[in-house]
């Protein structure tokens, strides 16, 4: 009988109570920092810092790369409690979740001892040059080019609505190496340091007066051949596979997270029924979409391609997080007057909620990889 | 799956089949209601998980019978019925889901299948979505009944997110399969409204969206906010 989702124990190796008891007294450690709505887009350095000397970044890595050689399960574990706890892991999130992966599969043996090690500490952040003004959710309209010379490759053209950018030590970009080339094919992957001469970061400040997005300008940018990463040519099916670490973590539901912790403590042991009811609510959902995201991960971790599983994860759980605002602000008073916890989250939610269902790929771009799936396209 | 419980399921697909003109007599003919009676015991030695996958069917090819109420046995207590009615709903909800696939890449207008329109295919994600949510909770409720050694108790946590997400996910399901049947699907002769019709029962059995909301939202209010993200991680 056809099944709609397939389901995959979630079974990480080792003492996974010992792991999560280790993760939350390290974030004991650090409460001054933690209940940051939203939290994997803002970044702190020290922070990072201290998750890698506590060696819980680059877990996924080999030793001989400056990581753990932990299971990808035991990593997810790490950071479901990192975003449970709204902590700030901002700045090493993109390194840590798929330029590091990356860079160890495809990457030059350059790239591999230049970059892992530092991503590993903390110290080497990274952002994603995929969107360019032509190409949003038609990525394969990338027009930015790299042309191998004599003297190695040299990079012209433009990205946008790049995150972290300003704070990132390096890109990895989505160009096209192949002259005449259109579509998904004649696309190459690159690792450009973001100091290079002819890199140019200009902000974009968001509606909520935050600085995350940038655009970033290439003016003939000189990158030695080992900028390459992985096999010419083959940039699309590279990036349409980091795409699946990309969208398939607990950060597509969790990003609210905060606001539903501090609603339960605001309401009390015993909340009058429509406040009940809505935690109960908000309760069976965080648990359905988590049983979904375990599952993901597990299938992921088991070498199998979830992308249709990954793909409902996101659409559902940024449904949930972005909705959680909402429905907080319906039932609850909360004048602009008010600025305790549930108040002061709910606003910052509010605003930053719309872009839960943009970045990462849209929402309809998503379900259209659903429906895919089903065998409708 | 392993071996035994993939045999269990091809058992059940062709006695429900059976069954579906036939009525509950193959279905006990054929031993279902030993299904969770140990195997020092004379019964099957099967466990909640078994239960889960033979209800999914059951919710598929056998919508209108008692299935759950004959493995069960005896009284059913309102966790126990609503852990039925949650596996029979993700049976029913991937069947109605796998008709709508299928009319919509067959029924032509405007020159092309309506599996062609966007319009189409957004909406058949966001059915498959809830469909999955519901299977994914139902096994997982099953998961948490079998390390409890069937205590309901110990996993009223799961019985309850489990029964009130399948409750919000059959208003939009239904309605989905529905849009995309257009009048045929409300027609009495098409299939359609023998899965409908019991799913939209199922979300009144054994609890509604209230009562469930206030089992669950009351617990997690005793847990606290940090309290409950602990006790999610730690039941598994």
């Amino acid at each position: 009988m056809q099944q709609s989702f397939s389901i995959f124990p979630f079974n990480p190796p080792g003492d996974s109570a010992a792991l999560r008891a280790d993760v939350r007294a390290f974030l004991s450690l650090h409460q001054a920092k933690l209940g940051v709505p939203n939290c994997w887009v803002v970044a702190d350095a020290e922070f990072s810092r201290a998750l890698g000397a506590a060696g819980f970044l680059g877990m996924v890595l080999p030793q001989s790369a400056g990581g753990h050689d932990r299971h990808p399960l035991e990593r997810y574990i790490v950071i479901e409690e990192l975003l449970a706890a709204g902590a700030p892991v901002g700045a090493h999130w993109i390194a840590d979740r798929q330029t590091a992966p990356l860079i160890l599969r495809y990457g030059s043996e350059e790239a591999k001892a230049r970059y892992l090690p530092p991503i590993c500490r903390g110290e080497l952040y990274t952002c994603i040059g995929l969107s360019e003004p032509g190409a949003g959710s038609d990525l394969a309209a990338v027009r930015s080019t790299a042309r191998l010379t004599t003297e190695g490759w040299r990079l012209s053209g433009q990205k946008i609505w790049t995150s972290g950018a300003h704070i990132s030590h390096v890109m990895l970009a989505l160009m096209r190496s192949e002259e005449g080339s259109e579509r998904g094919a004649g696309l190459s992957q690159f690792l450009i340091p973001m100091d290079a001469p002819g890199v140019t970061i200009r902000p974009i400040i968001d509606m909520a007066g935050e600085h995350h997005f940038n655009e970033v300008f290439f003016d003939d940018v000189l990158l030695p051949e080992w900028a390459l990463v992985g096999t010419r040519g083959a940039g699309w099916a590279q990036a349409t596979a980091e795409l699946a670490l990309e969208r398939s973590g607990p950060e597509r539901y969790l990003s609210s997270h905060v606001l539903m912790t501090a609603l339960i403590d605001f309401a009390g042991s015993e909340p009058e029924p429509r406040l009940r009811a809505l935690i109960g609510e908000l309760t069976a959902e965080l648990w359905t979409l988590r049983q979904m995201s375990l599952s993901t991960a597990a299938k992921l971790a088991a070498g199998e391609d979830p992308m249709v599983e990954a793909s409902m994860v996101k659409d559902l759980g940024n449904s949930f997080e972005q909705a959680l605002p909402q429905r907080v602000q319906a039932l609850v008073d909360c004048p602009s007057s008010r600025d305790d916890d549930v108040a002061r989250l709910m606003r910052a939610l509010l605003i930053a909620a719309p872009s839960f269902s943009l970045r990462g790929g849209t929402r309809e771009i998503i379900r259209g990889i659903i429906a895919r799936g089903l065998g409708l396209r | 799956m392993s071996e035994q419980r993939t045999l269990l399921c091809d058992t059940a697909q062709a006695v429900f089949a059976e069954a579906a003109t036939a009525g509950l007599a193959p279905i006990e003919a054929a031993g279902f209601a030993q299904l969770l009676i140990a195997e020092s015991n004379g019964g099957f030695g099967g466990d909640w998980g078994d239960v889960f996958a033979v209800l999914r069917i059951a919710g598929a090819k056998v919508p209108h019978l008692p299935v759950g109420e004959l493995i069960i046995g005896g009284e059913i207590s309102q966790p126990i019925g609503a852990f039925i009615r949650v596996a029979q709903a993700a049976g029913a909800m991937d069947a109605a889901l796998a008709m709508s696939i299928d009319y919509t890449n067959t029924r032509q207008q405007f020159g092309k299948p309506l599996s062609k329109f966007q319009a189409v295919q957004q909406v058949l994600a966001v059915f498959a979505t809830e469909a999955a949510a519901v299977n994914v909770a139902g096994a997982a409720a099953a998961a948490a009944l079998d390390r409890a050694n069937g205590d309901v108790d110990a996993a009223l946590f799961e019985i309850a997110a489990a029964k009130l997400r399948t409750n919000q996910a059959i208003g939009q399901a239904t309605a989905i399969a529905h849009q995309v049947h257009g009048a045929i699907g409300f027609t009495k002769d098409y299939d359609l409204h023998k899965l409908t019709g019991p799913l939209l029962n199922w979300r009144s059995d054994y609890g509604n969206d209230t009562h469930w909301a206030a089992v669950l939202g009351g617990i997690a209010a005793k847990l606290g906010g940090a309290g409950l993200w602990a006790e999610i991680t730690r039941r598994g």
